[in-house]
């Protein structure tokens, strides 16, 4: 997928030319190139085509020569002292740099498309530089630049759109266990156009075969009043059987598209909850909300109208010509040839309102952005007095967007009526030649086939419509589809072995041995972690933002897993573990505890929702919350509303504690869990954590050193490695340790 | 300018700047010559001016506030390094825009090449305040044009981008 996203979008080189490959390792003694990256501005800042390579013990930079070949400049990675990067606007620098007073080893120029390369090539430089070796697998260096260059694209559209073909019969595909209802319902659908086909062709037999031979005498009034209602009980039975089909039709294929986004909503998010959490991390929340519902609903649209609709236009209108054609091809000539001229007006009409639309949306944007910005900042503007400027700025845009619309409104007013009247034209026209045909010259034209006619030219004007519009209808089913099938065809990073381990339960010993993570496979943020916490140790985690703490306990809750080296739970590999199971055992209290809309008892009973009420106060009272939810209005019945907002920092902390005390969990992971609130609320988080502790595995995460005087032992984590592990005691006797500097440091603050 | 003019000006300076032979800009430091490199405060507002001058640890060797106020071969280094770092891919061409899922494809010709770059769909091209259009990728290159500078087709292209 990288790759087409390269070649289709990005158009540039999916990977290293093979021959320059072939001379950059000939040049370094069959030592295979480990990464690489396409430096795309030269040194006067112009778009071209250079290459840095990494090798075991080399640097190579390629320049295209004048001759066509490559300069290959080749640098011993011995001779590098630094590695430093000027990031500009647009522009970056990577600088080789050697000994001092010396020139640059290497200066390489390029965009920001092309930085995560670099990113990866500077990394292992500089890890080699402060005296760890990382080394890439040369056979994964074309796929670690694909990945890179391609990123970005793959972040916003991360299925590469295909044939809109294939995508409409994929999603047809989901019409497949509703075979029954989409045979009756196209059936009944056909019914309707066939039905519509007939009541003109009766008027005019009524007139040529019974009205005009009974007004000349040729038939008898008696035989003509058989026949006349005969024709007009067909009639009305064909009314009859075309509006029950029409019921049909409309009631399966409405319910029918019902049970395929029904269908689709509950796929997408069964399998958005297994996704793992690096998925999450790529896409808004929006976008996934957006996909479950308003996608899901515009492909019920399509399903239960679209489709049908679509087709029936075309059959309709090839039913139509064909008829025309028959009973006058003269007539029926002047009535067809027009047909592709209006459906290219329709189809000219919705890509001309289509810039409108987009220039529309733009300023509908500037519109809600003001909304969006100014009503959760609404105190902000009212503290510096800028209501009027505020209501000055929404006021411009919104009249900014009427204007917009407006236009719109004029060209679908003016468009609309002009093409009515081009269909007009054409009946004019077949009166124009029927008349003196009617009248006797030129060649015989009944009255009846001449009624017929006209009534089936008013039937042109709907299929014309819908298959101009077919293009946009299309268009925007399978741009859904594609958000759709995009969630869809993502696979979870973590997933279970078939015959999963089940611990039960999970004493809570936990070793890492040589851990190694990279969220992408190049950068570790985790570099060869190793240690056994024994069950029943409070570990805490210290050491600088950005170090790793995060990643050890995501490690352990197997949120992600391990890039190298192994995590062990009670010995036991946890990638071979049940996660769903595991994972009941793990109990998680997170700096900002996440409330769902619901009452405090549902939020407390989230993971256990059989517990007892009575369960639910002891582990409320543990977690000293009882107190205030008695208070609250309606109990532990009083609803929180959307992430909790109507409770305090303190009071939702306790909460999450209560649920994670009631869980019961073995292994335990407490993220920062005091850091956002008052001392006296730190004090009652702190009671209810050390009877949550108790006799469980725990991992705390804290910035406040004070908070962890408990702690068994303290790991301290920076730059993805264990620095320092003891005892508060312990560390705190290492005189140039990283501890004891951060706790002086927390000490002089105080 | 005399020898004794160049050293008046010198010492006016809040930072002395010369470009070293492999391009890059250095800052004449006590500590002897240091590489730094320009942060420009207004990248848009005011490009030339109020420039920060950072080493490569990130620290601020140097604000200068006006170019002007440096000695003719400070400002000619600097003028030189401001290049590099205010450069974004100038457009000069619309060859086409075109819109697919969640992303908007566009094709252009630059004063640098010509170029492909995505766009997400509501990521629109913002008007700067010196007037042109500014526009970011996904990948985060940064493209500026000038509407009324183009040809008649990459001003249609663009229309529905501009006010």
């Amino acid at each position: 997928m990288n790759h087409e996203i390269i070649s289709r979008y990005i158009r540039q080189p999916v990977q290293l030319p093979d021959a320059l490959r072939a001379r950059i390792e000939l040049t370094w003694d069959a030592e295979p190139i480990q990464l690489y990256a396409l430096a795309d501005l030269d040194h006067s800042l112009r778009l071209g085509e250079s290459w840095m390579a990494l090798g075991e013990g080399h640097v190579a930079v390629a320049r295209p020569a004048s001759s066509g070949a490559w300069d290959i400049e080749s640098i011993e990675r011995t001779r590098i002292r630094g590695v430093q990067l000027s990031p500009g606007l647009s522009a970056n620098m990577l600088i080789l740099v050697g000994e001092p007073n010396e020139q640059p080893l290497a200066m390489v120029r390029y965009t920001q498309r092309q930085r995560g390369a670099f990113e990866n090539i500077r990394f292992v430089l500089e890890e080699a530089l402060a005296g760890r070796t990382v080394t890439p697998a040369p056979a994964d260096a074309d796929r670690v630049y694909a990945d890179a260059v391609a990123r970005p694209v793959r972040d916003a559209q991360a299925l590469v759109a295909g044939r809109e073909s294939t995508v409409i019969l994929r999603l047809l595909g989901y019409l497949a266990p509703y075979r029954r209802e989409v045979t009756i319902g196209l059936g009944a659908a056909a019914l309707v156009t066939l039905a519509s086909l007939v009541p003109p062709y009766l008027a005019g037999f009524l007139l040529d075969r019974v009205v005009r031979p009974a007004q000349g005498g040729a038939l008898g009034r008696g035989e003509a009043a058989r026949l006349a209602w005969l024709a007009v009980g067909a009639m009305a039975a064909l009314y009859i059987v075309r509006q029950a089909a029409a019921h049909v039709r409309l009631r399966l294929m409405s319910v029918l598209g019902e049970w395929v986004a029904r269908d689709l909503r509950s796929e997408l998010y069964s399998h958005i909850q297994r996704l793992s959490l690096s998925f999450f991390s790529r896409k808004k929340t929006g976008s996934l909300i957006t996909r479950v519902t308003a996608d899901t609903d515009r492909l019920w649209e399509f399903i239960a109208f679209g489709v049908v609709d679509v087709s029936l236009s075309v059959v309709m209108l090839l039913g139509l010509g064909a008829v025309l054609l028959t009973l006058d091809w003269r007539l029926g000539l002047i009535m067809t040839l027009p047909v592709p001229l209006f459906c290219w007006m329709i189809y000219w009409h919705g890509e001309s309102l289509n810039a409108r639309f987009i220039r529309a949306w733009r300023k509908w944007s500037r519109l809600t952005d003001v909304l969006g910005d100014t009503i959760p900042g609404i105190r902000v503007v009212k503290a510096f007095n800028q209501e009027t400027r505020e209501i000055g700025r929404f006021v411009d845009r919104n009249d900014a967007v009427t204007d917009e619309f407006n236009q719109i409104h004029r060209m679908w007013t003016t468009f609309w009526p002009v093409l009515m009247f081009a269909v007009h034209t054409t009946t004019v026209l077949v009166w124009v030649f029927a008349v003196p045909r009617l009248l006797g010259s030129g060649h015989p034209l009944s009255a009846g086939v001449f009624v017929s006619f006209l009534l089936y030219t008013t039937m042109f004007v709907a299929p014309i419509e819908v298959i101009g519009q077919m293009v946009r209808t299309i268009n925007r089913a399978t741009s859904s589809a594609h958000r759709v099938f995009e969630v869809l065809d993502s696979e979870p990073e973590v997933r279970d072995i078939p015959d999963p381990v089940r611990l039960s339960p999970v004493r809570g010993r936990v070793e890492f041995e040589n851990v190694t993570f990279a969220y992408d496979g190049v950068r570790q943020i985790l570099r060869g972690v190793s240690f056994v916490v024994e069950p029943g140790e409070l570990i805490g985690l210290v050491g600088p933002s950005g170090g790793g703490k995060s990643t050890v306990v995501s490690l352990v809750a197997r949120f992600y897993d391990a890039t190298g080296g192994a995590v062990r739970i009670d010995g036991v590999d946890i990638r071979t573990l049940d996660t769903g199971h595991y994972r009941e055992q793990i109990g998680i209290v997170l700096q900002d505890p996440y409330l769902f809309h619901g009452t405090v008892l549902d939020n407390i009973r989230y993971g256990l929702p059989s517990a007892s009420l009575g369960a639910v106060v002891a582990a409320a009272k543990a977690a000293n919350a009882h107190d205030f939810i008695c208070k609250l209005g309606q109990g532990y019945d009083t609803v929180v509303g959307e992430r909790g907002h109507t409770l305090s920092g303190g009071e939702r902390q306790r909460i999450s504690i209560a649920r994670a005390i009631l869980h019961n969990p073995r292994i335990l992971i407490l993220d920062e869990a005091t850091s956002s609130v008052d001392t006296e609320t730190e004090r009652q988080i702190q009671e209810a954590l050390e009877r949550l502790i108790t006799g469980r595995t725990v991992f705390a995460i804290a910035h406040r050193l004070s908070t962890l005087r408990r702690a068994s032992r303290l790991f301290v984590i920076e730059k993805g490695r264990l620095a320092e592990a003891g005892t508060h005691r312990e560390l705190l006797g290492k005189p140039n340790g990283i501890y004891r500097r951060l706790y002086e440091l927390q000490l002089q603050l105080q | 300018m005399t020898a004794l003019e160049i050293e008046r000006e010198e010492e006016s300076e809040v930072v002395r700047l010369r470009t070293a032979p492999d391009g890059r800009l250095l800052a004449i430091t006590e500590r002897g010559p240091v590489p730094v490199r320009v942060r420009q405060c207004f990248p848009w507002s005011e490009p030339h001016r109020h420039l920060s001058l950072r080493d490569t640890e990130e620290k601020e060797i140097a604000l200068v506030d006006d170019p002007a106020s440096l000695g003719a071969a400070s400002r000619e280094a600097l003028e030189r390094a401001l290049a590099e770092a205010g450069f974004v891919l100038e457009v000069t061409r619309v060859e086409s825009i075109e819109e697919e899922v969640e992303i908007r494809q566009w094709r252009v010709e630059t004063r640098h090449g010509p170029r492909s770059f995505q766009t997400h769909l509501d990521d629109w091209p913002r008007t700067l305040p010196s007037g042109g259009l500014l526009i970011r990728d996904v990948a985060g290159d940064l493209y500026r044009l000038t509407v009324t500078e183009l040809d008649k087709r990459s001003r249609d292209l663009l229309w529905a981008f501009v006010d």
